[in-house]
């Protein structure tokens, strides 16, 4: 997997690629916009890593002539400015998701990775996670044959980690999906819920689905832990 | 009527100044007419009395005073005329004295004696009924050396008369003229000062969130329209410094975010990676967590200045806060069972405000965060949320903890805390109270706090009723 990293902070490059390549990425840094947009053009990338304030071009001008050409490379934007127009315009301009420095790396890595599978997510209309179904049309919830009973909230967090089974879901991801922004900051709502959803899923079972990745939030795995 | 504002004195200083002018003028008019008129009769009667001395009294001595009687009878007719004719002697002897006039305005007989004998003077005398008379006396010495005293006097009464028309005439015709002048002086000032009222009005609308907006300017050429000018520039000059600030917090967002990405990234490296020792990676981890808290701070901050930049007017629409509190309280309410706590909510009918729906949706979340945290075990929280008047007002009460009474003026202040040691192990950043005033200022709305330490507390928050009530928007659900 090839990554193009656009970033004129040449600290904030040099960790994020460092970190990138340490996960078995390769990495290529640019350091101003039109590089990056020249390289982007030139070579074929899995990712792009876009930091919006650039030099020479702005990240969101990159963003756009990049679309032209090439629609469907998945492009995080790195952004230092939060602001809900702000968040509009990123996506208007063809982003795939954003991220607000300062960021975790491992939250940076999570949504790498979810980019980069994004298109194999399971759209059928029941998930399966070995023993475990999620009926999305009728929302019910089975274990091994056994109804199990959600509220509405516990229902969207289990759908939502059975939809991207076997990937590390951050805490910010869950609330952004599951609950809305005002919930931001409020990371622990996330720790109760999950506790909850295991009482009902898990602690009958010899097999635990849900697991927890230490720093950064939860996945759901039908394979045994390592 | 307020008696403090620039109509109402303008015009008590003009109604003030032209009543005195016209008592000054009634004054002196009558005054000067009251002095002409007397002078006038005075003169007269004084002829009247030199006359008598003269043809009568000079020839006393010969004529005798009988043929003087008989002469001043036929001459002046003092009882048909209502002339009063005395001619006293140095010695007191009485020579002649007039009878009492016809239809008796006065009695003759009454009328003191003049206190001075020597000089020719006018004098006036009150008579019982209150009448008075005016009495020129006029002495004169015969050639034989006896000296007399003439006095010829008259009824001041048609002189009072013309005095007390004219001072009728004064009241009724001076009131008049000055109520028609500060009724017109009304209009005028009205008039005038109409542009102040409109440029009042129209500057009252604008806050720091519509400094877009300029103040309508008439061009009269006149001291209002230099003032609305001079407001207008003044407003831009205000937009200007607001937007460098805002500009400033942009940069400065994106200055401080960058090395704290730097050193997340550099920290997370080192706390992750296996070549440090365990007491330095102890030390880059409690650093590590030290940054992530600046980072939560420097969130805070810049979403509160955006919220006071009126960021949050640019979302605004009309929606159900019961229906936002309810859906709240319940993703909201595990957090709560977790400690034992248990939310009730009193939302029974729709409350429609208008404004940003996920960041009044925040105000809830952190009131009721702040419920949880502070809430032992086994607590109550109370949601409600009702209207009153034209307010929607949304309350969380809970039996916790509670606010101290001198912290209840600062709580809402940034960086405040009750008890620095358990917020920090909460992990507040001293900024949640704060963000929810400024998110129910920017909505035109306000929050307050009612507690008694150690009985749990009562945060209140009041916005303005959305005045399309009648247009429903669909219930929100999450």
């Amino acid at each position: 997997m090839r990554i193009l990293l656009v970033e004129d902070e040449k600290k904030v490059a040099e960790f994020v690629a460092r970190g990138l390549r340490a996960e078995r990425f390769a990495v290529d840094v640019a350091n101003d916009g039109p590089s990056g947009l020249e390289m982007a053009t030139t070579y074929s990338y899995d990712l792009l890593l876009l930091d919006l304030m650039l030099p020479g071009l702005s990240g969101t001008e990159v963003l756009k002539r990049i679309r032209r050409q090439n629609a469907k490379l998945p492009v995080l934007v790195l952004t230092a400015r939060d602001g809900t127009a702000e968040k509009v315009e990123h996506f208007e301009a063809g982003a795939d998701d954003y991220l607000t420095k300062p960021f975790a790396f491992a939250e940076l890595l999570v949504r790498v990775k979810a980019l980069l599978r994004r298109g194999a997510t399971d759209r059928s209309s029941v998930l399966r996670v070995a023993d475990l179904e999620v009926d999305r049309l009728s929302q019910q919830v089975r274990r091994a044959g056994k109804r199990i009973e959600l509220t509405s909230k516990e229902y969207s967090l289990l759908e939502y980690l059975a939809s991207n089974a076997g990937r590390v879901l951050s805490r910010t991801m869950i609330i952004e999906h599951v609950w809305d922004e005002s919930f931001e900051g409020l990371t622990n709502i996330v720790d109760v819920y999950v506790r909850h959803l295991r009482s009902k899923v898990d602690v009958m079972h010899p097999v635990k689905l849900i697991r927890t990745v230490r720093g950064v939030g939860y996945s759901i795995n039908a394979e045994p832990e390592p | 009527m307020n008696t403090r504002s620039l109509r109402f004195r303008l015009i008590a200083w003009y109604a003030g100044l032209l009543i005195v002018v016209f008592l000054i003028l009634g004054g002196v008019v009558y005054g000067g007419l009251k002095s002409y008129l007397e002078h006038s009769l005075a003169d007269s009667q004084m002829r009247r009395a030199k006359q008598v001395a003269y043809t009568l009294i000079a020839h006393i001595d010969q004529t005798g005073p009988a043929h003087v009687v008989n002469e001043i009878n036929s001459w002046f007719a003092p009882e048909t005329s209502d002339r009063f004719i005395r001619i006293t002697q140095a010695t007191g002897t009485v020579v002649y004295q007039s009878a009492n006039p016809k239809d008796q305005i006065f009695d003759a007989s009454h009328v003191p004696f003049p206190h001075q004998f020597a000089k020719a003077t006018w004098r006036k005398e009150s008579v019982p009924d209150g009448k008075q008379l005016l009495i020129a006396s006029f002495p004169y010495q015969t050639s034989a050396g006896k000296k007399y005293v003439v006095e010829v006097g008259v009824s001041m009464e048609p002189v009072q008369n013309v005095l007390q028309r004219l001072v009728t005439l004064l009241a009724f015709g001076l009131t008049a003229m000055v109520v028609v002048a500060i009724g017109g002086g009304y209009l005028l000032v009205r008039r005038a000062l109409s542009p102040v009222d409109r440029i009042a009005a129209s500057a009252a609308h604008i806050s720091l969130h519509n400094l877009k907006q300029r103040l309508p300017v008439e061009k009269t050429g006149d001291e209002l329209e230099r003032l609305s000018v001079s407001l207008n520039q003044m407003i831009a000059r205000l937009e200007d410094a607001v937007q460098q600030n805002q500009r400033f917090i942009a940069d400065a967002s994106h200055e401080l975010r960058t090395p704290l990405t730097i050193m997340r990234g550099e920290l997370e490296a080192m706390v992750e990676g296996a070549y440090l020792a365990s007491d330095a990676q102890e030390t880059a981890a409690s650093i590590l967590e030290e940054v992530e808290r600046l980072g939560r701070i420097v969130e805070g901050l810049f979403a509160i200045s955006r919220l006071d930049a009126g960021e949050a007017q640019k979302q605004s629409a009309p929606f159900d806060l019961a229906a936002l509190a309810i859906s709240t309280a319940e993703q909201m309410c595990l957090l709560a069972e977790d400690k034992g706590i248990s939310i009730s909510t009193d939302a029974p009918h729709e409350v429609i405000v208008e404004g940003d729906r996920s960041r009044l949706k925040q105000v809830v979340v952190n009131l009721l965060d702040n419920a949880i945290k502070y809430t032992p075990e086994g607590g109550k929280i109370r949601l409600s949320v009702l209207t009153r008047d034209d307010t929607a007002v949304l309350s969380v009460e809970d039996n916790g903890i509670g606010v101290p009474v001198e912290a209840q003026a600062h709580i809402f202040e940034r960086f405040f805390r009750v008890d620095k040691a358990r917020s920090r192990e909460l992990g507040g950043a001293g900024l949640g109270l704060s963000i929810v005033k400024s998110i129910c200022a920017a909505h035109g709305g306000q929050v307050e706090v009612r507690s008694a330490d150690g009985q749990g507390s009562r945060f209140t928050v009041e916005l303005p009723l959305a005045h399309m009530a009648g247009k429903k928007e669909a219930k929100h659900g999450n």
